[in-house]
């Protein structure tokens, strides 16, 4: 293997298939990344067994070979070195690279011993726009339980029905959906559940992509690839059921308050400060306006034999006065990926969920389940 | 301004108790803790004890040793724990600003109430009322902060009132030896010795830079007190910061039955009392005594709080495990603490889990023990120590009653 390339485009290209390499593993060659020439360009790869990325750079080949070295070496010592062209040249199993006046060798392991990369091409194939794909991982995938307690949880549920794509996740205390669609219909209704984790280090590949995204999926629905311009993202898929989410959105409420996100944000905010000691506890009370005076939320929280805090702000309320509490971090975490400037909060009781649904849309329903107070 | 700060100490008190019920006990040498072929420790000692070298915190086959004649009681706790709500309620009607330490102590800070007479007056009151409704002796230590009302009444025992007058701390503690500064441990007075440091007066006048230098923050705190300087207000409890449960067990052992069933056992008895109070742990200590006294403590924490019996248990059961492969040795006590406590506002369910399932059996659980007794439903694990320890009423008695609440 002989090549050059640059040292721009070689250092992001591993940073991009880093986010795969194993850390604790009991497979050594998984902490290495997969160098290989592919006709006029470079391919890197790497692969922890539940998600592979690969990603190509344009490269000069003399001679085509490939080889696998250390990642976490090979993207230090790479980063480091000044922007100019990297000439690679590997002879035996030693990865020779030269850039300006620097130099080093690395010693790899056969690139044969590398675990294949699965191929994902025989199931249905969907293509969606970037910028759907971005805000439905935004506003769902950070519900997805961490705890391995419910497997089926810590993943999100991804729902291929004619043309409709609908995301969900949950986490026994809250649920998001959110539903956007595709570029063309696809012929086979599908569900399937793919890790958060491999969906958040999707949407950070996408932040710089510009071109539609291609999902396929296996026959088997055990995998799921993800295309993008110069990378290939190939995941694992959680088996299970998940649990049917559509029972678990109130379908009408007692009273709805519509307020402003970036206040609402702002308060909850606040109030989590206050709220930290306890269990995250903040307060809301809302009060519907009179003829002449609007509608307002207090948002309060106290820390005991510390201090407590309230905030007001305007709300268009239909229906009764309502008292309701939740943890501030559920509150905070969901008011801040709403695009829009302002959002309806629905609820019934004190011990009912509460609905949460971005006002001038009708793509995504968040849902909280309240936190017990005596008041 | 000056304050006027008291130090009430009730002397010998789970003892005097005890002779309070039975006449027949005063003036011998009396001891509650437990049986002396039982394993446990002295928990209170009779003056008349004390004078063969028994005390607190002893060993009770020890205290056996010293003095074979004395008298020993199991106790009840339940007994000390209405004398001392008795003895406190006494106080709170001196002063409003009133703060508990333990059962048997309290600080007291009546300035302000000299309407009623004087300092001296007052405390002879207390100690009267705490004779006449009680039948209990108290030592009263007076003083303008809380360091030193504590060493005055420590000084005066038993019986005693010990005054010192605003001016005069220095003077009263500069002869008395380090060790009873509160702070200094046995540690610390041996390296003070080692410095040619026994008496407090020669630590009040060592310079500050040097204490701290030494000893650290620690050092500064004890330098002050050595000079009679201690800000500490007196504060009326908060809520509990903390519940813990332990036990010694009769033998020392290894038979991880036996471990896990009293662990558990432990861990039911702090998660109950969690629930009553509507209170949640954010971490959970397990507290480990090997035969040989050495003592560890491991704790975990966490984000999610809880008060679920299961998960209390299954956090130290692995710390349990995990010390033991660290350290293989025959346990003399195993401890549940549950601190970092948070107050009610429980996080409702959405989907129906393990969790909520849990909390469910729990509460149920509670409901029938509060009727029916601890014994009345158990868990597997616990049940094994039914052939081990004696029940009363429905509930297991420990290694020390008279500290089993």
């Amino acid at each position: 293997m002989k090549l050059s390339c640059l040292q721009e485009n070689l250092s992001k290209g591993l940073s991009i298939v880093g986010r795969a390499v194993a850390t604790r593993t009991t497979l050594p060659i998984t902490q290495n990344v997969l160098i290989a020439t592919d006709q006029s360009r470079l391919k890197l790869s790497a692969t922890n067994l539940e998600l592979a990325i690969s990603c190509w750079i344009g490269a000069r080949v003399e001679e085509e070979g490939a080889i696998t070295i250390p990642a976490r070496l090979l993207t230090e010592f790479i980063s480091s070195l000044p922007n100019d062209h990297i000439d690679m040249a590997l002879t035996q199993h030693i990865l020779q690279l030269k850039c300006a006046r620097f130099e080093a060798r690395i010693n790899g392991l056969d690139a044969e011993d590398f675990p294949p990369i699965p191929q994902v091409g025989d199931g249905i194939a969907a293509k969606i726009e970037v910028e759907a794909l971005r805000q439905g991982i935004s506003q769902v995938t950070f519900v997805a339980a961490t705890e391995e307690s419910r497997p089926v949880l810590t993943g999100v549920q991804v729902e291929f029905d004619g043309d409709k794509l609908t995301l969900a996740a949950a986490d026994g205390f809250r649920l998001a959906v959110h539903s956007t669609a595709l570029l063309s219909p696809v012929n086979e209704k599908s569900a399937i559940i793919i890790p958060a984790r491999a969906l958040n280090e999707l949407n950070r590949f996408l932040t710089d992509q510009e071109e539609p995204v291609e999902i396929t999926l296996n026959e088997q629905k055990s995998q799921v690839l993800f295309r993008l311009k110069n990378i290939e993202m190939v995941s694992q898929l959680i088996q299970g059921a998940f649990p049917s989410y559509s029972q678990l959105i109130p379908q009408s409420y007692v009273t709805r308050a519509v307020v402003d996100v970036a206040e609402f944000l702002r308060a909850t905010r606040m109030a989590s400060i206050f709220a930290r000691d306890g269990s995250g506890i903040v307060r809301l009370a809302i009060t519907p306006g009179a003829e002449l005076t609007p509608g307002k939320m207090n948002i309060s929280a106290r820390a005991e034999e510390i201090g407590d805090n309230v905030g007001e702000i305007d709300a268009l309320i239909d229906g009764e006065p309502a008292k309701i509490a939740f943890n501030a971090k559920y509150l905070s975490d969901v008011l801040a990926v709403l695009r829009q400037t302002q959002v309806a909060l629905e609820t019934t009781t004190p011990s009912s969920p509460g609905v949460i649904r971005p006002v001038g849309v009708d793509n995504y329903v968040h849902v909280i389940m309240p936190m017990f107070v005596q008041w | 301004m000056t304050r006027c700060i008291f130090h009430i100490d009730l002397d010998a008190f789970f003892v005097s108790v005890e002779q309070a019920l039975v006449p027949e006990l005063l003036s011998k040498p009396v001891i509650v803790g437990g049986r002396p072929d039982r394993r446990g420790v002295v928990a209170s000692a009779s003056y008349e004890a004390r004078a063969f070298g028994v005390r607190a915190g002893m060993p009770l086959a020890k205290a056996y040793r010293l003095c074979p004649r004395a008298i020993f009681l199991q106790g009840s706790f339940p007994r000390y724990r209405n004398a001392s709500a008795r003895f406190m309620r006494i106080l709170a009607d001196f002063s409003p600003c009133l703060e508990p330490m333990g059962l048997d102590e309290a600080y007291l800070d009546v300035t302000g109430c000299e309407l009623y007479g004087s300092a001296r007056q007052l405390a002879l009151n207390i100690k009267e009322r705490v004779k006449r409704e009680l039948n209990l002796v108290v030592s009263v230590g007076i003083a303008g902060c809380k360091v030193v009302a504590k060493i005055a009444s420590d000084s005066g025992k038993p019986g005693g009132l010990v005054e010192v007058a605003p001016g005069q701390e220095k003077g009263f503690l500069a002869p008395l030896p380090v060790a009873r500064l509160p702070g200094v441990g046995r540690k610390t007075e041996q390296a003070l010795r080692v410095m040619g440091i026994t008496g407090i007066g020669q630590l009040a006048a060592l310079p500050p830079g040097l204490v701290k230098s030494r000893f650290g923050a620690a050092g500064m705190m004890i330098h002050h007190y050595a000079n009679g300087v201690d800000n500490r207000r007196v504060e009326p409890p908060g809520e509990a910061k903390s519940i813990s449960r332990e036990t010694t067990f009769a033998q020392d052992t290894l038979d991880r039955r036996l471990l896990q069933a009293t662990l558990r056992y432990l861990c039911e008895r702090v998660g109950a009392e969690l629930r009553q109070h509507s209170k949640q742990a954010r971490s959970i200590t397990l507290k480990l005594r090997y035969a040989d006294f050495e003592t560890i403590t491991r704790r975990l924490s966490s984000k999610e709080a809880t008060n679920a019996d299961e998960v209390i248990f299954a956090i130290v059961a692995r710390l349990l495990d995990q010390a033991l492969a660290r350290k293989q040795k025959l346990v003399r006590l195993l401890g549940v603490e549950a601190l970092n406590l948070v107050g009610d506002g429980k996080q409702l369910y959405l989907l129906d889990s393990m969790s909520q399932r849990m909390e469910h059996l729990d509460k149920a659980v509670d409901r029938i023990r509060k009727k029916y007794g601890f014994t009345s439903i158990q868990t597997g694990r616990t049940l094994a120590l039914k052939d081990i320890f004696a029940s009363d009423k429905g509930d297991y008695m420990l290694e020390t009653p008279s500290l089993s609440r």
